[in-house]
């Protein structure tokens, strides 16, 4: 018993970090990363240091005020910061989360037809069950769901070791940058960053770790939880490349979509990993359907003191279950449209995105090293130059990148 | 009378302070408040100036209203403000925080505050938690109105009065007023935990501390294990130990089965031996079996007795009891007979011995049984409490109904808010 207690009581603080990244890697990120290995071989790893570096600063900043608050972000900027700026940071994020729900919907609809079955009778069934799972089912199965489909993302470490990569190369590849100095190349590593470190990330993971009443004596483990979760992203992220890189690169096959990339494979890497590719798509593009909508729809219940929940109904959380249900509902009609503007909604939603991320970035920081709030918790006077450089850095390129949707190179 | 009728704090902030000469003092950033009779009172004006502040007595302000605030003194002669702890500052401590609605039983924001001209004082006398004060602080509540009323309805007002809020942290309990506390301890004690669960959890802690002995426990018994352990461990031992006292036995060895060791021996220390006893005999067994769900204390008499002895002695011992339904009959080593119900024994002829009319065939598990097999053979035969017996059939303790579907059905407050 006292075994088992303790085994339950690990991973009662393992879990947000990892279960965040986890959904990190959505059906945007798959894209890009898919599209990076197949455009650039094996010449775009290396990003994935850097960001994982940047990832588990931020990561660990917002870790660390969940812990030591108990407090979610878009609660502490609230009382911080005022209603004012929490409506239109909120506002924001509402626009952009949309987009990456859409995003995700979209994964859901293209890894459908590619396992053989229609978007028009497998969307709707999806949204209806992601929207019963989570209105009408217990806490416990919603967590089980998730944790069984967290699991499914090994498919790509799978299919990165089926691909018999030529090892020394991707090694060389990963620790020794290769830059190649054409606008394509800049676009997609800034991309990378750009999916890896999104705004709602920081909201989600703050507030479940505050949900979760993680002490703050424990605060080390749930450290490891959220860095161990950086890596299982990025680890995600760098086998997704590699298969890409291994077997679509040298064909000079292009792909734009992350569903592409499951059709490109079939005629080279066999049914399997086609399969896998197709399947893995199918579980991140829904893991991402179940967790943004809901995510956005507390965030934005929590700051404005709206009353939330999961198990409320219509009449006693009426704010909360709208914004979860439109959300979905108009996810899931926008795919189905035929001519729907589905790609200028989601380069609006990266665009927003990019200009939320630095606010939330800046408050984060601030907030982090309010000796009021943290005691002393806050950062140590290093550590805040690694994280004040980082987030400049992350909010340069993310600027570059909006500059560059709205205005593209040439 | 520097203010007549009412305005909304968001209707001042940031709004000039002109001083006799017509010259600017600085913009309004904040108030301080003092505890008043019956409402908290302004006492002054925090204004700022080239980034500096400066405090403004209410004594010294000439007009306060929504179109313009004076003060007497000259923009050059205010003292400056130091932002201290020890005063209670509106926007700084109140404004945007979460309280809790003692009459609805949930937590808030506070989006406005309400000031209201009382006596030649300025008053907070409201709180507004609705859509209408986030409107206004955004400064579209007008134009908000309009759109509403295309639709031919109209937005809300949400206001608490002061009289009904509970502040969450202990600074605000200089101004705390002694009808809330009453208000929350008159809630149900489901209620307040469900309160409790939507906060931070020190805030919670703290709000906890508030109530009497025993709303405690029965708020304690609604929330789920890890909750209830982080609240004691907050808590004095002697604290702790009073509260427990207070929950059934079952309930409060899972409770104490989930602290850490240290603190759980330090608690059991200071029980009363009595109930220390009953306690350690349950801590003994399996959570999800029979003896992990069943209590100690139930009413057993010795056959002989009459039904008018028995109910003599009902009257004293059922005050402390949980499940009274049922009154088993056990012999000198506490072996099980019979049972027979409170109905029964009150339909009873007085002078019948409890032998006569008791059920011998009463149906029973070991401490071993799960907890499914509990709920079986208590939905199949219909009976409130199932009782709970050793091999040589000596009567240990009995499972209520309520404590079974807790286990299978947690009830909406012990579940958790949200962890996906």
């Amino acid at each position: 018993m006292s075994r088992w207690k303790k085994f339950l009581l690990f991973f009662s603080v393992m879990g947000p970090g990892i279960i965040t990244a986890n959904i990190d890697n959505d059906a945007g990120g798959i894209t890009t990363y898919s599209v990076a290995g197949a455009r650039f071989g094996y010449g775009l790893l290396w990003t994935l240091i850097p960001t994982t570096v940047a990832l588990v600063v931020i990561q660990e900043m917002v870790a660390r005020m969940g812990v030591v608050t108990g407090k979610g972000l878009s609660d502490l900027i609230r009382e911080r910061y005022g209603v004012r700026t929490t409506f239109y940071l909120m506002l924001g994020l509402l626009i952009a989360n949309f987009g990456t729900t859409v995003a995700d919907f979209a994964g859901w609809a293209a890894s459908m037809e590619i396992l053989g079955f229609s978007k028009y009778v497998m969307l709707p069934i999806g949204a209806i069950s992601i929207w019963i799972l989570v209105t009408r089912g217990s806490y416990r199965s919603v967590e089980k769901v998730l944790l069984l489909a967290c699991l499914i993302y090994i498919g790509y470490v799978i299919s990165g070791v089926m691909a018999r990569p030529d090892w020394a190369v991707v090694m060389k590849n990963t620790v020794v940058p290769d830059i190649t100095w054409n606008s394509e190349y800049i676009m997609l590593s800034i991309a990378i960053i750009g999916t890896t470190i999104t705004p709602w990330m920081q909201f989600y993971l703050q507030s479940s770790i505050a949900e979760k009443g993680i002490n703050k004596e424990d605060y080390k483990a749930s450290r490891l939880d959220v860095v161990v979760g950086c890596f299982i992203t990025d680890i995600v992220s760098f086998f997704i490349i590699v298969t890409c890189g291994a077997l679509l690169f040298p064909h000079g096959i292009r792909i734009n979509e992350a569903s592409e990339a499951s059709l490109a494979l079939k005629p080279l890497a066999g049914d399997y990993a086609s399969l896998i590719f197709g399947i893995s798509l199918a579980n991140a593009s829904l893991l991402g359907a179940i967790i943004v909508p809901l995510a956005t729809a507390y965030y934005i219940c929590e700051a404005m003191g709206w009353e939330a929940g999961i198990n409320k109904s219509f009449s006693e959380a009426p704010q909360f279950m709208w914004i979860y249900t439109l959300m979905i509902v108009f996810s899931s009609l926008l795919i189905l449209m035929p001519g729907a503007p589905l790609v200028s909604i989601m380069v609006t939603s990266s665009v927003i995105n990019g200009l939320v991320l630095p606010f939330v970035l800046v408050y984060a920081i601030a907030l982090v090293n309010d000796k009021k709030l943290m005691g002393e918790h806050t950062n140590p006077s290093v550590y805040n130059y690694v994280a004040w450089a980082t987030i400049a850095v992350v909010i340069v390129l993310t600027a570059v990148l909006i500059v560059s949707t709205i205005v593209p190179l040439s | 009378m520097p203010l007549f009728g009412e305005l909304f704090l968001s209707e001042i902030l940031r709004k000039p302070v002109f001083d006799p000469r017509g010259d600017i003092t600085g913009k309004v950033r904040d108030v301080v408040v003092v505890k008043g009779d019956p409402l908290p009172k302004l006492s002054s004006v925090v204004v700022e100036r080239n980034r500096k502040s400066f405090a403004i007595k209410w004594e010294s302000i000439n007009l306060f209203n929504k179109r313009l605030i004076s003060t007497y003194l000259n923009a050059d002669a205010l003292s400056a403000y130091d932002f201290s702890d020890d005063d209670l500052l509106v926007v700084r401590d109140i404004l945007d925080k979460q309280i809790v609605d003692a009459n609805g039983a949930k937590v808030v924001r506070v989006n406005d505050i309400k000031l209201e001209g009382y006596e030649d004082e300025a008053v907070l006398i409201a709180v507004d938690v609705g859509m209408r004060g986030i409107m206004r602080r955004l400064g579209i509540e007008r134009g908000s109105e309009e759109f509403m009323r295309l639709f031919k309805t109209h937005l809300p007002y949400n206001l608490i009065s002061w009289n009904y809020i509970q502040p969450l942290k202990p600074k605000l309990n200089a101004i705390t007023l002694t009808v809330p506390r009453q208000m929350v301890s008159e809630l149900h004690p489901a209620d307040i935990a469900e309160i409790i669960s939507q906060v931070p959890r020190e805030e919670g802690a703290h709000f906890f501390k508030g109530l009497d002995i025993e709303t405690a426990a029965e708020a304690l018994s609604e929330l789920e294990p890890e909750r209830q352990a982080e609240i004691i461990d907050t808590m004095r031992a002697e604290t702790a130990a009073d509260i427990i006292e207070e929950m059934p036995p079952d309930e409060a060895a899972d409770l104490i089965s989930s602290l850490s060791a240290e603190k759980a021996k330090e608690i059991l220390e200071h029980i009363e031996r009595e109930e220390a006893e009953d306690i350690h005999e349950l801590l003994g067994h399996e959570g999800d079996t029979a003896g992990g769900l069943m209590t100690n204390v139930f009413i057993a008499y010795p056959p002989d007795i009459t039904v008018k002895e028995a109910m003599e002695r009902f009257r004293k011992d059922a005050e402390d009891i949980e499940t009274v339904y049922y009154i088993y009959v056990v012999d000198d080593l506490e072996k099980l007979l019979g049972v027979t119900s409170l109905r029964e024994l009150l339909l009873a002829e007085q002078e019948e011995r409890l032998a006569g009319i008791m059920e011998t065939k009463v149906k029973s598990v070991t401490p071993e049984a799960d907890e499914l097999v509990v709920a079986e053979i208590i939905s199949k035969y219909n009976i409130v409490a199932l009782p709970v017996i050793d091999n040589e059939g000596v009567l240990l303790g009995v499972v209520a109904v309520d404590d079974v579907i807790d286990r299978i059905l947690p009830p909406a407050a012990k579940r958790q808010r949200r962890r996906v």
